[in-house]
């Protein structure tokens, strides 16, 4: 390559690489900004001084704490058992033999992507209502595994599919039963599938808004999506406490990312469905 | 092995449970609600109005039908466009191993992981007609003399909200288009530079034939993907001002939380399936595909 073209392609991934930054970057400094200094002019790039004002405010004065334990609670809850289903479901279709009936088990379960999940809200709401399951943190976990649960299904069939069955068959014969080649086998051997399904679902969860602010009522109970949604008022928004809000419900995805963008990655690409 | 067999099918249960219980139940019964009045605070008086939702939805004076389903398809086909050749772009880039690949990486792609509510609130603060920085830089660059109100402004809303939706799927492009780029077999591109092939001709006669049906099958799930898609819109206008920025979408959104009118949001959720539907049809027709590599 000619040190032109060099120049011009890191150059060119510098340019992405500001694009996808810079929204992550002015959020960050307005947070770290005194709340006078927000609203003031000229607009400063880097505040005059680092102010934690707005973390102070937003785990006082608004409750951000409580919200942050219920996030976390439902999605790390959530994700680990549709981890642990999904595992079993994955598994099952990847070894089942009969085909007609695995297709269209797997086209069912490629049907619930497709649909606006908008148009089972109201069916939903009034099935729960009636056995008064709404207002509970249980229920909106038990929802959310659902979310989630097919498109952990058939991430973890492709990973279970590349892991070949002369494993299972040869430890078998060794006299184990299916349960404990299983367990001795094949699930060791997914593991990063496992890290793969479960930052996935963690991340789905802990983002989710919609369900969370149909099925849940009480301030206590709000998750952060809910909390920020709720920091709208009709007056408009004060930046100082929203980009606090931001910058901490940011930080979770942001650790598990780091983490796992391999695994999720490779996830992504095996399972192609979620965008 | 027979005995494993079954215990196979047992394994499977408990996702079907959950699925069955809190999915295809309630979506059966919401084709139903479609054709219902069904309003939230009117429970006791829910009775069959054939199709009078939909009617309604369509008549509806406050929220022009046509325009929104224009606005829907300017978000969906605009933003996949540059979605695409942004990503595409990302992707090409990426393709060769360079120092640091792993980092970049988990920074570049790191928008995906972001809930689409936040996103447009950032990008709601980035686009303040105030306080904003991309007003601020233009002014700085000299582009512009005077802030423009980019969310409160008809005129430039919709642009707004699409240029916040093309940032947040990018990613998604590069990463599914570097993963096939990265199974093209390197002999396809000796065998074209031995026949004189310039770079951008590999990338038209080579490159893009092998990967196809990865780009027919990523776009088409994104389109239906946008479609359902109103958390960006919804964080950063809400769908206004008078209605500019308003999908089918926020339009159903708007219907179920403000105006706990169920029955119309089921009717417009009937819509929005029954477009995807047709939509899907074609697209897998005219790329003459009949097995879409999901």
């Amino acid at each position: 390559m000619t040190t032109f073209k060099k120049v011009l392609k890191i150059t060119a991934l510098a340019l992405y690489l500001i694009a996808a930054l810079l929204p992550f970057y002015w959020i960050t400094i307005t947070s770290l900004k005194d709340s006078k200094e927000i609203y003031s002019f000229p607009l400063k790039y880097w505040p005059s001084k680092i102010s934690f004002n707005s973390y102070k405010q937003l785990f006082s004065f608004a409750n951000f704490g409580i919200y942050f334990r219920n996030s976390a609670i439902v999605s790390l809850i959530a994700a680990f058992a549709a981890m642990i289903i999904s595992m079993f479901s994955g598994y099952a279709l990847s070894r089942l033999k009969m085909k007609r009936f695995k297709n269209r088990i797997l086209l069912a379960l490629y049907f619930t992507q497709m649909i606006p999940g908008f148009i089972i809200m109201a069916p939903l709401f009034t099935m729960l209502s009636r056995f008064q399951m709404t207002d509970k943190l249980s229920t909106l976990t038990i929802l959310y595994i659902t979310m989630v649960i097919a498109f952990s299904t058939i991430m973890a069939k492709s990973f279970f599919d590349r892991i070949p069955i002369s494993l299972e068959e040869a430890s078998m014969i060794d006299g184990c039963n299916i349960i404990q080649s299983l367990f001795k086998i094949v699930f060791p051997l997914t593991l990063p599938g496992l890290a793969a399904i479960f930052s996935f679902a963690f991340v789905n969860i802990w983002n989710e808004l919609f369900l969370a602010t149909m099925f849940i009522f009480s301030d206590d109970k709000m998750t952060i999506p809910v909390a920020l949604n709720s920091f709208i008022s009709k007056a408009g928004i004060s930046w100082d406490i929203m980009s606090a809000g931001l910058v901490v419900s940011l930080l979770p995805t942001m650790i598990i990312f780091a983490f796992a963008q391999k695994y999720i990655i490779a996830g992504l690409t095996e399972g192609a469905v979620k965008g | 092995m027979r005995n494993s067999q079954r215990k196979l099918f047992i394994m499977i249960i408990p996702a079907f449970v959950l699925l069955i219980l809190f999915v295809y139940f309630p979506i059966v019964k919401g084709g139903v609600v479609a054709f219902q009045n069904y309003n939230l605070f009117d429970l006791t008086n829910v009775h069959f109005i054939g199709l009078d939702n939909f009617k309604a939805v369509i008549t509806d004076r406050n929220f022009n039908f046509w325009r929104i389903c224009l606005n829907t398809a300017l978000w969906i086909f605009v933003s996949l466009f540059f979605q695409f050749v942004l990503g595409f772009g990302l992707a090409l880039l990426m393709r060769k191993p360079f120092k640091g690949r792993g980092i970049y990486s988990a920074l570049v792609f790191y928008p995906w992981a972001v809930s689409g509510f936040a996103i447009g609130l950032v990008w709601a603060w980035m686009f303040n007609g105030q306080f904003g920085m991309i007003n601020d830089l233009l002014l700085r660059l000299g582009i512009i003399n005077n802030n423009i109100g980019f969310l409160s402004d008809p005129k430039f809303a919709m642009m707004s909200v699409i240029i916040a939706n093309v940032w947040y799927g990018v990613p998604f492009f590069a990463i599914m288009l570097l993963a096939a780029l990265q199974s093209v077999p390197k002999e396809l591109y000796e065998a074209a530079e031995i026949d004189g092939a310039t770079k951008l001709r590999q990338l038209f006669d080579v490159t893009i034939p092998y990967i196809k049906p990865t780009i027919i099958s990523t776009t088409l799930l994104r389109t239906m993907w946008i479609m359902n898609f109103p958390e960006i819109i919804y964080g950063m206008t809400g769908g206004g001002p008078a209605n500019s920025t308003n999908i089918l979408a926020t339009l159903m959104i708007n219907k179920i939380y403000k105006f706990y009118d169920y029955g119309q949001g089921a009717a417009i959720g009937f819509i929005i399936m029954s477009i995807l539907f047709v939509y899907a049809f074609f697209y897998l027709r005219l790329t003459s595909s009949k097995e879409v590599v999901l």
